[in-house]
């Protein structure tokens, strides 16, 4: 029986996270088109000039991300982002801003799950960590996507969204109204110009936050590095600890098997799961929400009472080693993706079929040798001396 | 209750369009719907799919689905990917003036419309799928025809909408040309 009642505007997920973006606040994006990112880009170009903000197609993500943190030191809510590999070439700015202390939000509209890594060890250099959201439908990325603002803003530091090509393209009516995830501090570190002229301006920096002749009693020139990174690395090690990390379950009661997947593919898990548990089978799942902070404590709780956990990525397995980590050993854990791509590298994948999730996931209930159909190793990428010595390649 | 519905074509039939048109014409009249859209990377001639799903309830499927209880098919090209999803009582619109019917698979009710040449008669040929999804609305009532007018510009963007009209004429069009309905919801509030 249909229901009653206007619904919101069915809308694009690059469209609606657009629109959240906006709704936080968003007034500075800059990027360089990639696909599935370049629809984003797209929309903030269109809308951004008509609530005041401006959105810049720069030269290249380099640019981008420069443009971007020199708009959020400014104290304006800022964003910027690009597929994996244009992220790459954000990793030395990210980790500066990391230091600086700027509040700023970045997509990643990902290709596959290749980039778990990336974002959450970081390419960059140095002791760093930065938040990172991980959404699984448009929904989900319309409210991450203005936390992810709330989130940048409360702890002064980048945070990372994570997107692919199946949420920039699915389509859904979406509320994008502005969320309150309540009070937010200050800007008082914001280069607006207030304190110029007054003896007493500010200093936005990767390498301090207060200028050198207020270094105490130092005689030479130079910043006081040891004071700055020991007390950011503190700032960054409550924010790691205090936001909450957070992950959605299903069906983990009585689970011999508990299927861990992140973003996308946690969809595909999720009915296959639904469909195993109308079979009989004991299966539950995990879908991490936040990478960073990983759920590890919810992860163990579900590890503890299963035979097996399984994890899914499309990937050759990189949040399996997070898994790992949290499971310490209480139960096997055992890979069960693998990468799957279209001919353009970032479209339809092939793997991401329901009947196909169940199959893998049901093998994770037979012993190990079972399990492994679904290894890499068996799909002959990586199958070891053996293979190699026989390949000349 | 949900329902599936897969559209496939080539570039410039209109497939996406046609989608959003029948997705915001559903949520127009109370219910809720997703829909995934893929195309190949030129502007005419590559693949373009969509996956909707329509539903009384909010939708959590994943954006693409291994069986449908209905389908459009506009172009061979890539109708093999779609026929073995099909729903033994489903129901497929198949645009006859390009595919043919021998080969589909046995289902509740196939819906043959000559759309290519309906659209080439009419001076429009890019109204290809807007003329099947006249049909399939009315082969279906899955939405009222008059819902789909009444939405018809409010998918376009507004540098097109000039078109809103001629697409109104194809959803006519292709809604006189269907037989009798196979109802989509077997409870219609």
């Amino acid at each position: 029986m249909k229901t009653t009642g206007p619904r919101p505007p069915v809308l694009p997920g690059s469209a609606a996270i657009g629109e959240a973006m906006i709704a936080a606040g968003c007034r500075f994006f800059a990027g360089y088109p990639m696909t599935p990112f370049t629809e984003v880009l797209e929309h903030m170009a269109a809308r951004l000039p008509e609530v005041g903000g401006v959105c810049v197609n720069a030269e290249s993500e380099l640019e981008a991300v420069g443009m971007a943190w020199g708009a959020a030191a400014t104290g304006t809510p800022a964003a910027t982002g690009s597929t994996g590999q244009g992220l790459s070439l954000m990793q030395e700015s990210l980790a500066e801003i990391v230091y600086a202390r700027l509040p700023l939000v970045v997509l990643n509209m990902a290709r596959a799950q290749g980039d778990y890594f990336q974002a959450t060890r970081g390419g960059g250099h140095g002791d760093y960590r930065h938040l990172v959201l991980a959404p699984c439908d448009v929904r989900e990325a319309v409210e991450l996507t203005q936390y992810a603002f709330h989130l940048a803003e409360f702890w002064r530091s980048p945070v990372l969204v994570m997107g692919d090509y199946y949420l920039a393209h699915t389509h859904v009516s979406v509320d994008v109204r502005p969320r309150d995830f309540g009070p937010l501090p200050a800007r008082d570190w914001a280069l607006d110009g207030s304190t110029g002229g007054t003896g007493a301006a500010k200093l936005v920096s990767p390498l301090s936050d207060r200028k050198q002749r207020h270094a105490g009693d130092r005689t030479d020139a130079s910043y006081d590095l040891a004071e700055f990174y020991t007390r950011h690395g503190g700032a960054m090690e409550r924010m790691v600890a205090e936001t909450e990390p957070r992950a959605e379950t299903g069906f983990l009661a009585d689970a011999e098997v508990v299927v861990v997947a992140y973003g996308t593919p946690a969809l595909y898990v999720r009915q296959a799961v639904r469909d195993l548990r109308e079979q009989g089978l004991r299966v539950g799942y995990v879908r991490p929400i936040t990478l960073v902070p990983f759920p590890s404590e919810i992860v163990r709780a579900a590890a503890s009472g299963a035979r097996v956990v399984a994890v899914y990525e499309n990937s050759g397995g990189q949040m399996v080693d997070d898994v790992r980590l949290a499971v310490l050993g209480a139960a096997p854990v055992r890979f069960i993706g693998r990468l799957s791509l279209d001919s353009s590298g970032f479209g339809i994948a092939p793997d991401l079929e329901v009947g196909a999730m169940r199959r893998r996931i049901e093998a994770a209930f037979g012993p190990a040798g079972d399990a492994s159909a679904w290894t890499p190793q068996a799909h002959g990428r990586s199958a070891g001396g053996a293979r190699r010595a026989a390949d000349p390649r | 209750m949900q329902r599936e519905v897969l559209l496939t074509g080539i570039g410039g039939q209109g497939i996406q369009l046609a989608t959003a048109l029948l997705a915001a014409a559903a949520v127009a009249e109370g219910r809720h719907a997703m829909y995934f859209g893929s195309y190949g990377g030129m502007m005419r001639g590559g693949n373009s799919d969509t996956t909707l799903v329509l539903g009384d309830d909010p939708i959590d499927s994943p954006p693409t689905i291994g069986s449908a209880w209905s389908a459009l098919v506009l172009h061979p090209a890539h109708a093999g990917g779609v026929y073995p999803r099909l729903h033994d009582d489903g129901l497929l619109v198949l645009n006859t003036s390009l595919c043919d019917p021998v080969g589909t698979p046995a289902i509740g009710r196939l819906v043959p419309i000559p759309a290519s040449e309906l659209a080439a008669s009419s001076g429009n040929a890019s109204a290809v799928t807007m003329i099947a999804l006249g049909a399939y609305a009315a082969a279906t009532a899955i939405v009222d025809l008059d819902t789909l007018l009444a939405t018809a510009a409010e998918v376009l963007p507004p540098y097109r909408r000039q078109h809103a009209e001629s697409i109104r004429a194809a959803l006519r069009m292709g809604h006189a040309h269907a037989g009798p309905a196979l109802r989509a919801w077997p409870v219609c509030a």
